[in-house]
C-alpha cells in the first residue's frame, strides 16, 4: 500500500499548499487524482514520491511509515517509486544524451554493467529508436523526450509509479502510446499507479478509480 | 468559406540551416486562409513544425532560418516585411499573440497591471493615468482576468490566470488576427473550455483566429476548420464538423490521431514521426500507415481536402488504387 | 537576402534577422586576435629573442620610441618593449594562476553551500558576506604583508580575495538548478547527494564558473599591478606591469610619457580582449538561447 495519512505540505509552514490529505493506492491499483490546475496536486505527487517532506502527517509505504524524504529516505525506499513529471524539458538534465538519461538510475544504484542492455530494452518498450538515443534533449521533441523520461522511471522496476500530469504537454497519439506503456508495465509487474491530472476523460479511461481533489485534501 | 481571407498563406516553407551544411525542413509548402470571424485550428504533435509556422508569421525566426512562399495579411507579405514594419505595425496591432507559456511571456518583476497598462499605452491612443487604468481593467475583464489579481506578479498566478493575463495583453491592440500558440497547454479541462469559449467570442466578434494546438478537444470546441500538420506538411484541411463528426477525417494520420483520444479507442498511431532533417522523398506518413502501397513512394499532391494517395473516402468504404496514383 | 540553389523546385529562400551578427563576429575576431598575440608574445618572445631584459645601458637612458627601441628606454636604458613583454608575462601568469585558484575555491565553497542548503549554507554565505565587506585591496595588502615579496604571496593574495564572487555565482546557480524536476528525478532514481551534486549540479554551473574565471584574469592582473605599484607586490627588479608603471612615475613628471603609456596599454588591451571573449562565451552559454531547431 502507498498511503498518505493526514498530510499537510507546502513550501512555507505558515501557508501550506494543502492540508490533511488522505489517499491510498493498493498494490496493482491505478488511482487517478483529478484536480484543477494550481490546486497543489503536483506537491502531493512529490510527497507521495518521497521527494518533498510534508509539514505534518505521514506517508506509509507497504506498512512502513516513511521516516525521511529526498536524500534522507533510504535508497531502497526511494527507488521503489518511479516518477514522471509534466514537463519533459525540465525533467531532463539538458546535458545528458537520452541513453545516459535513461541509464542514470541504473548507474546511480551501481548497475553500471547491465545498463547498456537494460537501456536498449527500455527504449524498445517506450518506442524510442536507436538513433534518438544518441541525442540530447534539445534535439528531440517533447513527445520523444517524455518517452525517455518514462523509460528512466521504469529503469529500476519500481513497484509504484507516480505520474504528475504525464501527458499534459503531449498530443493524443503520444498520450495513448505512453499510457499503454504504463499499463503494459503494470500488467506485467503488478505495480500500483498514482496518476495526477486534470483531464477527467483521460483519467477515467486510464485508471481503476478516480478521486476528485476535494475528496482528498483541504486547500 | 466564401469570405475574403484576412490571412492568406501560400506555399510557406521554413528551413533551418545547421552547422555542417545540414538542412532541416520544418515547414513545407503550407497553404491556408483564415477569414475574419473564422477560427482555423492547426493541429499536430509536438515537433511537427506548427510553432515554427507561427514564428514565421510573426517574423520571429532565428537567424539560421530560411523561408519561401508568401503569407499575405491584407496587402502586406509577412515574410518579406522588414523588422521595423513588423515591430511597429504588425505585432500587437494587426496580429495579437496568445503565447504558449504565459509564465515565460510575462516579466517576472512587474505586476499584471503594469504589463497591461504599458501595452495599452504602446498600442492605443489612451492618454492619462486614470484612462489608462480604466482601459487596462476593461482589457482584463474582456479576458476574464479577475481585477483583484491585477496587482500580483506573474509567479503569484496559477497557470490558468497567467494564461488569461497573456490573453488580455493580446486583446489590447484589438488586432484583427489573433494567433494562439498552444493557449491551453497545462490548463485543466474547465479552464480549457473557458479559455477556448472566450477566444471563440472574439472570433464571433469578427476576429480571425489561427489556433495552434495539440489539444483535439479544444480544437473541436472552437474551430470552424481544421488543418492537420504532419512532418512539416499540412496533410488535411477540412471543415471541423465533418472532421470531428461525420464522415470524419480522411487522412489516415488524422484518423489515427482522433482514434487515439481517450473518449475514442485510445490506441496510438504506431511508430514515431520521421526526422524533419531526414524526410523521405514520398509520403512522410507511409512508414506508419496501414494503407500504404508502392504509390506512397511519391509525394502525394494536396487534392480537395487531403494530401494522401489513399484517403479514407468520404462515402465509399474502400479506396481503389488507380494508375494515376503512381504518377510523380 | 540570399537565394541558394535548390535542386528540383523553385522556392526562393529568404534569410531572416542577420543584421546583428556581424558586429558580434567582428568583436569576437578582434578579441581572439589580441588574446592570441598576447599569449604568443609572452610564450615565444623570451625563448626566441636572446636579449637580456635587464641589460642596462646608461648612455641610452630615457630615449623616446624609435627604430632601435620601438617603445623607447627607461631611466637606466633598458629596452621598454622587452621589459613590457616580460612584465606582461609575469602579470599574466599571476593573473591566470590566481584566477584558477580563486575559481576552484569559489566553486567548491559555492557548490557545497548550495547543495547542502540550510544551516551550512547560511553560515558559509555569512562568512562570504563578511569577507566581501572588506575592500579587496585592503585585504590583499594585509595578506602580502605577511610574506616576503615575491610571486606566490601575490598569487595567494589575489586568489584569497577573489573567490567570493565566484562562490556567490555558483551557489545561486546551484540553488536554481536544485529545484528543477530533473534533480527530483535523479533523487527518485536513487542518486546520492554527492552524485546529484557532481553529476547534475556542478556540470550545470561549470560554464558560469568558467566565465567568471576568464573575467577574473584581468581583474587579477589589475590587482597584482595595484599591489606592485604600491610597492607591496613583486620586488622592483622583477618586471611586471605594476612595477614598470611604478618605476616610470618619476619620468612621467619630467614629461617622458612612454615608460608609463606602454605598460598601461599592455594592461588595458588584454583586459578588453578577454572581456570581449567572455562576452561571446556568455552569449553561447545563455540558457535562454533557444535551440536552433525551435523544437
Amino acid at each position: 500500500m502507498l498511503e498518505l495519512r493526514a498530510v499537510t505540505a507546502g513550501y512555507d509552514r505558515r501557508a501550506p499548499v494543502f492540508r490533511d490529505a488522505h489517499l491510498t493506492v493498493a498494490p496493482g491499483e491505478a488511482v487517478g487524482l483529478l484536480g484543477p490546475s494550481g490546486c497543489g496536486k503536483s506537491t502531493l505527487a512529490r510527497v507521495a514520491a518521497l521527494l518533498h517532506r510534508p509539514d505534518a502527517g505521514e506517508v506509509v509505504l507497504d506498512g512502513m511509515p516513511v521516516r525521511g524524504f529526498r536524500h534522507r529516505a533510504p535508497r531502497e525506499q526511494r527507488t521503489t517509486i518511479g516518477v514522471v513529471f509534466q514537463q519533459p524539458r525540465l525533467a531532463a538534465d539538458p546535458r545528458l544524451r537520452l541513453t545516459d538519461l535513461i541509464a542514470e538510475p541504473l548507474r546511480a544504484t551501481g548497475r553500471r554493467a547491465s545498463a547498456a542492455d537494460r537501456v536498449a530494452e527500455l527504449a524498445d518498450t517506450v518506442g524510442l529508436t536507436p538513433d534518438l538515443l544518441g541525442r540530447r534533449p534539445h534535439e528531440v521533441s517533447d513527445g520523444q523526450l517524455q518517452r525517455a523520461c518514462l523509460a528512466r522511471a521504469l529503469a529500476l522496476k519500481p513497484r509504484w509509479l507516480v505520474c504528475d500530469e504525464m501527458t499534459a504537454m503531449l498530443d493524443a497519439s503520444t498520450t495513448a502510446a505512453l499510457v499503454r506503456v504504463v499499463e503494459d508495465y503494470r500488467a506485467s509487474t503488478g505495480a500500483g499507479l498514482l496518476s495526477v491530472g486534470h483531464d477527467r476523460t483521460l483519467l477515467t479511461r486510464w485508471c481503476d478509480r478516480t478521486v476528485p481533489w476535494e475528496a482528498v485534501a483541504a486547500g | 468559406m466564401t469570405l475574403v481571407p484576412l490571412l492568406s498563406v501560400r506555399d510557406l516553407s521554413v528551413r533551418f540551416l545547421l552547422p555542417g551544411g545540414r538542412r532541416v525542413d520544418v515547414v513545407s509548402d503550407a497553404s491556408f486562409d483564415v477569414a475574419p470571424g473564422e477560427c482555423l485550428a492547426l493541429i499536430g504533435e509536438s515537433g511537427c513544425g506548427k510553432s515554427v509556422l507561427a514564428s514565421a508569421l510573426l517574423g520571429l525566426l532565428p537567424a539560421n532560418a530560411r523561408t519561401a512562399g508568401h503569407a499575405h495579411l491584407g496587402d502586406l507579405d509577412l515574410l518579406t516585411a522588414d523588422e521595423r514594419t513588423l515591430a511597429r505595425a504588425v505585432r500587437g496591432r494587426r496580429i495579437g499573440l496568445v503565447p504558449q507559456s504565459p509564465a515565460a511571456h510575462l516579466t517576472p518583476v512587474r505586476t499584471i497591471r503594469s504589463h497591461i497598462e504599458e501595452t495599452v499605452a504602446r498600442l492605443t491612443g489612451v492618454r492619462g493615468r486614470a484612462a489608462r487604468r480604466k482601459a487596462a481593467e476593461q482589457a482584463s475583464l474582456r479576458a476574464e482576468f479577475p481585477l483583484g489579481h491585477l496587482d500580483r506578479h506573474p509567479h503569484e498566478l496559477s497557470g490558468g490566470l497567467a494564461q488569461r493575463a497573456a490573453t488580455a495583453l493580446a486583446l489590447v491592440g484589438d488586432a484583427p488576427l489573433l494567433l494562439a500558440d498552444e493557449p491551453t497547454t497545462g490548463l485543466d479541462r474547465d479552464l480549457v473550455d473557458r479559455t477556448v469559449d472566450e477566444l471563440r467570442r472574439h472570433v464571433d466578434d469578427g476576429h480571425a483566429l489561427l489556433m495552434i494546438t495539440h489539444d483535439l478537444a479544444a480544437a473541436e470546441r472552437i474551430a470552424d476548420r481544421v488543418a492537420v500538420m504532419y512532418a512539416g506538411r499540412i496533410v488535411e484541411l477540412a471543415d471541423a464538423d465533418a472532421f470531428f463528426g461525420s464522415p470524419g477525417p480522411r487522412h489516415p494520420y488524422s484518423r489515427g490521431l482522433l482514434e487515439a483520444l481517450p473518449e475514442r479507442s485510445f490506441t496510438p498511431v504506431p511508430g514515431l514521426p520521421p526526422e524533419l532533417g531526414n524526410l523521405p522523398a514520398g509520403c512522410a506518413f507511409a512508414p506508419r500507415c496501414d494503407r500504404a502501397t508502392d504509390a506512397c513512394a511519391a509525394l502525394p499532391p494536396f487534392e480537395n481536402t487531403v494530401a494522401c494517395h489513399h484517403p479514407v473516402p468520404a462515402d465509399t468504404s474502400h479506396a481503389i488504387r488507380t494508375p494515376e496514383d503512381t504518377r510523380a | 537576402m540570399t537565394t541558394d540553389v535548390d535542386t528540383d523546385r523553385k522556392p526562393a529562400w529568404r534569410a531572416h534577422g542577420t543584421a546583428r551578427r556581424s558586429t558580434h563576429v567582428l568583436r569576437l575576431r578582434v578579441s581572439c586576435a589580441l588574446v592570441a598575440v598576447t599569449v604568443l608574445a609572452v610564450l615565444l618572445v623570451p625563448p626566441l629573442v636572446q636579449l637580456d631584459q635587464q641589460a642596462v645601458d646608461l648612455a641610452a637612458k630615457l630615449q623616446p620610441p624609435g627604430w632601435a627601441h620601438p617603445f623607447g628606454t627607461d631611466d637606466v636604458g633598458r629596452d621598454l618593449l622587452l621589459r613590457c613583454v616580460y612584465g606582461l608575462r609575469v602579470s599574466l601568469l599571476v593573473g591566470v594562476v590566481a584566477a584558477l585558484t580563486a575559481t576552484v575555491i569559489g566553486t567548491a565553497v559555492g557548490a557545497a553551500a548550495g547543495a547542502l542548503g540550510g544551516r551550512a549554507d547560511r553560515l558559509v554565505m555569512r562568512l562570504v558576506d563578511t569577507l566581501s565587506s572588506v575592500p579587496h585591496l585592503l585585504l590583499g595588502i594585509f595578506i602580502v604583508a605577511m610574506f616576503r615579496p615575491g610571486v606566490w604571496p601575490v598569487v595567494i593574495s589575489v586568489a584569497l580575495t577573489h573567490w567570493l564572487s565566484t562562490a556567490r555565482i555558483v551557489r545561486a546557480e546551484v540553488l536554481s538548478l536544485r529545484s528543477r524536476p530533473f534533480v527530483d528525478a535523479a533523487v527518485s532514481g536513487g542518486a546520492s547527494r554527492w552524485r546529484v551534486t557532481v553529476r547534475h549540479l556542478l556540470p550545470g554551473v561549470l560554464p558560469q564558473a568558467g566565465l567568471a574565471a576568464v573575467l577574473m584574469v584581468p581583474h587579477a592582473m589589475w590587482h597584482e599591478s595595484a599591489l606592485s605599484f604600491l610597492g607591496l607586490g613583486l620586488p622592483t627588479h622583477t618586471a611586471s606591469l605594476g612595477t614598470l608603471i611604478q618605476g616610470a612615475r618619476g619620468s612621467l613628471l619630467a614629461g617622458q610619457w612612454w615608460p608609463t603609456l606602454f605598460p598601461g596599454l599592455f594592461l588595458i588591451l588584454p583586459t578588453l580582449a578577454i572581456a570581449g571573449l567572455a562576452g561571446a562565451w556568455r552569449e553561447r552559454i545563455n540558457p535562454r538561447r533557444r535551440s536552433e531547431l525551435m523544437l
